[in-house]
């Protein structure tokens, strides 16, 4: 089990941040999320795993600067 | 002990006015050639049309220069200002001082946004701006004392040179016993010897009993500073300030906003950025996987050991605690290292404490420089920040040096024997050092990059061409640390930018490149005319923009327009509704920046800029300027001449290709410069019309007699 968002997600072996964010409904959505203090962006999505009991943040980055 | 000397040779008594809804209603003129002290008026018209902080700044350089002042002149102000809102501790980033003056880089206004202490101080004190105009041959100390209500100039001698000693020991000579009540600003030895001298605004860190530094950076406002003969600025206010002491329109209101954004900061910063345990510097790998972190001169996006300057080494160097700049701030993102021991310079082998650093300087000290060791990066910040250097522009323009020295348009006769190649740390460090001496190589570095084209073409004998391309400035201001190749919007983002390639009016890359929000010419446009606007308002008002929009309403994706975070957007007009009593939508907001845009633009122009011409950009902030960085990212630039522009390629040479990107390329920012100009309201020559100054109340007689003195027709 992970925790997306501050919910609860069913986790399986192999999973990755592209995976989890297809589950999630929001594929295109963040640009950017962050498992637990390791921070990925879209274009790692596809090829970082998201390891089990991990806490995961999904970030809006529209801005900054 | 400093062993120091000041000696008061001007009082000025003053009464201290009540705040009015944000306002002192004066501001504070000083002479440092005649010793002229004067407490002048705030009219009503300033209020509706300049608002306060940088609008302020504006309108009392209009006043004080002519078209022939040049940023030596005695009569060039230095102007720092805060606003109606600054000062409200509730409200998360509302402690902003903006300081301005005519720029040492550019010839042109400059304008920087900077925490601390010192604007609130010196508006609770009575002053809602400050002017400083003429020039001592002494070492002058200005001291404003709120509590006493005096304002007195002295001569100082055997005062320190570095910015970190000298506000520690004005903090404590004025202290009085209550450090937090003091905020000094100062320059350093840097900002005499170059032309984009910084300015540290100080905060006292009562935690670690320390003054802290905020800069103002860009531009050169350092270098005015010292030229003055000014060592320092001192603000004294009792550091017990709540709402009230704005004495806003409506107090509740404000109450119940503040708590709102305050309360919303506190929950979701910590599941997005975590600004207030790492700053900024989670930025710098994700620019890196978005190839966006420049390194080597912006020659490239992205590097395999970008990771070592990433957040997760600067979670571990960051002392831990409370970082806000100003009172009761949520984000809290001025973080510092504690027990840092440089390997240079005169505090070789001490332990210092360091201020910062942010991703900018991250970026510009580092990656930049094809560095990518923390330490060095650290030490760089450090030694900036004590000579009175601006990051950013060392950053760019020590990386046009390195450039230029890998391209063989300088050597190391040119150099002073420095190896200037990428990644050389110990001569990066000596390049700061030099500057802060005025000596060797870092006396031309410490010139600029416009400055360096010329001299290396008259006196080195190198490429103007070449130059031209690589040079990272645009208006004479280096760029700041974001890599445009990929992003149209962000191009015009930085070129469009009054004072220059500062990415404070604009930062679009992520809504045009990834989110892709803006897919024709028309809604960049759009875009660059809304979000400048929205940005500088923060800077009429004396706020920071990190917590608009920084971070993030959980629910903002499903808002209709999720890049203006709307819902933010309406929280500061409330805001701005509840201290100043003056009822304010978002729209008026707008309004409000185009007024005072639109007058910088004007004030440009006066200045003998302000036309389509001074908006261009040197290729490489457009394009692949070699064919090593063609070929770096060979399929992305194949792809888009065969797809977007319908090229057929096979069969050309690299060079080929390379020339052809770079005519569709620099035709698309003609293009847009067209479509902003339309929006903005402004002629084809980017100057704004006259139906354009009538509709936002700016057609002084002088500004209309400007418009047509340049062509512009009733």
């Amino acid at each position: 089990m992970i925790r997306v968002a501050g919910k609860e997600h069913p986790w399986w072996a192999g999973m990755t941040v592209a995976d989890l964010l297809q589950e999630c409904g929001e594929p295109e959505s963040y640009p950017v999320v962050r498992i637990n203090d390791h921070y990925v962006s879209r274009p790692n999505f596809a090829v970082t795993p998201v390891p089990d009991d991990a806490e995961v943040f999904l970030i809006p980055m529209i801005a900054g600067g | 002990m400093s062993g120091h000397d000041l000696k008061l040779v001007k009082t000025f008594a003053y009464k201290r006015p009540p705040i009015d809804r944000g306002y002192a209603n004066q501001t504070l003129y000083l002479n440092l050639a005649s010793l002229d002290i004067a407490a002048r008026p705030v009219t009503q018209q300033m209020k509706d049309l300049f608002i306060g902080g940088k609008g302020f700044d504006l309108w009392l350089l209009w006043n004080a220069v002519t078209p022939q002042t040049r940023w030596n002149d005695p009569e060039n102000p230095v102007c720092i200002a805060c606003g109606p809102l600054g000062g409200t501790p509730a409200y998360p980033g509302s402690g902003k001082s903006i300081a301005a003056t005519l720029s040492p880089l550019t010839g042109a206004v400059i304008d920087s946004n900077v925490g601390g202490y010192f604007g609130p101080y010196l508006k609770f004190s009575g002053f809602d701006a400050l002017e400083i105009q003429g020039r001592s041959e002494r070492d002058i100390v200005v001291y404003v004392d709120g509590i006493d209500q005096t304002v007195q100039i002295f001569t100082a001698t055997g005062l320190p040179e570095d910015a970190y000693k000298l506000s520690e020991v004005l903090t404590e000579h004025f202290a009085q016993g209550k450090p937090r009540n003091i905020s000094v600003v100062s320059a350093g030895p840097g900002a005499k010897n170059t032309y984009f001298g910084c300015l540290n605004f100080s905060w006292y860190d009562p935690k670690r009993k320390r003054a802290r530094y905020k800069q103002a950076g860009r531009g050169g406002v350092g270098t005015v500073f010292a030229h003055k003969g000014l060592k320092a600025l001192v603000a004294r206010w009792d550091s017990g300030i709540s709402v009230d002491t704005n004495s806003p329109a409506d107090r509740e209101r404000l109450k119940k906003v503040a708590k709102l954004h305050s309360k919303e900061i506190v929950e979701l910063d910590p599941k997005q950025n975590e600004m207030a345990t790492i700053g900024t510097t989670h930025i710098v790998t994700i620019m890196n996987d978005h190839d966006l972190l420049p390194t080597q001169n912006f020659r490239f996006g992205s590097h395999r050991e970008a990771p070592n300057l990433g957040q997760a080494v600067f979670r571990r160097l960051f002392d831990p605690g409370y970082d806000g700049c100003w009172m009761g701030c949520t984000v809290a993102c001025s973080h510092g290292v504690r027990d840092f021991t440089p390997l240079s310079g005169p505090y070789r082998g001490q332990k210092v404490f360091v201020d910062g650093p942010e991703y900018e300087t991250v970026a510009g000290c580092g990656s930049l420089l094809g560095i990518f060791d923390a330490h060095t990066v650290i030490e760089l910040n450090f030694y900036c920040d004590a000579y009175g250097l601006d990051t950013i522009s060392v950053g760019t323009a020590t990386a046009f040096a390195m450039e230029c020295f890998e391209l063989g348009l300088i050597n190391a006769r040119h150099t002073d024997g420095l190896e200037l190649y990428f990644g050389n740390r110990s001569a990066a460090l000596e390049i700061v050092h030099q500057m802060a001496r005025g000596d060797g190589f870092g006396r031309i570095v410490g010139q600029g990059v416009r400055r360096m084209k010329t001299i290396f073409a008259k006196e080195f004998g190198a490429d103007p061409q070449i130059m031209a391309d690589i040079g990272m400035e645009s208006k004479g201001l280096e760029f700041s640390e974001y890599m445009t190749k990929e992003s149209l919007a962000q191009q015009g983002g930085y070129g469009l930018a009054l004072k220059g390639p500062q990415h404070d009016e604009a930062w679009l890359i992520f809504l045009d490149m990834v989110h892709n929000f803006m897919p024709t010419f028309e809604q960049k446009a759009e875009a660059l005319h809304w979000f400048p606007m929205f940005r500088t308002w923060f800077s009429l008002c004396g706020l920071c923009k990190l917590p608009w929009n920084d971070i993030i309403p959980e629910d903002n994706k499903s808002t209709p327009e999720p890049a203006k975070v709307i819902k933010h957007v309406q929280w500061y007009a409330e805001y701005f509704s509840a201290v100043t009593g003056r009822e304010s939508a978002p729209d008026d907001l707008i309004r409000m920046s185009e007024a005072v845009y639109n007058f910088q633009r004007i004030f440009n122009l006066r200045m003998g800029f302000g036309r389509r011409a001074h908006d261009s950009l040197p290729y490489r902030a457009v394009g692949p300027v070699t064919e090593l960085e063609y070929e770096s990212r060979a399929e992305r630039y194949d792809q888009q001449l065969a797809e977007t522009y319908q090229v057929a390629i096979a069969g050309k040479s690299t060079s080929e290709k390379v020339a052809l990107l770079r005519r569709f390329r620099e035709q698309q920012y003609e293009k847009l410069k067209d479509a902003v100009y339309h929006r903005r309201g402004w002629t084809s020559d980017g100057i704004p019309t006259l139906a354009t100054v009538k509709r936002l109340g700016i057609d002084f007689p002088e500004v209309v007699a400007l418009l047509q003195a340049n062509g512009v027709a009733a």
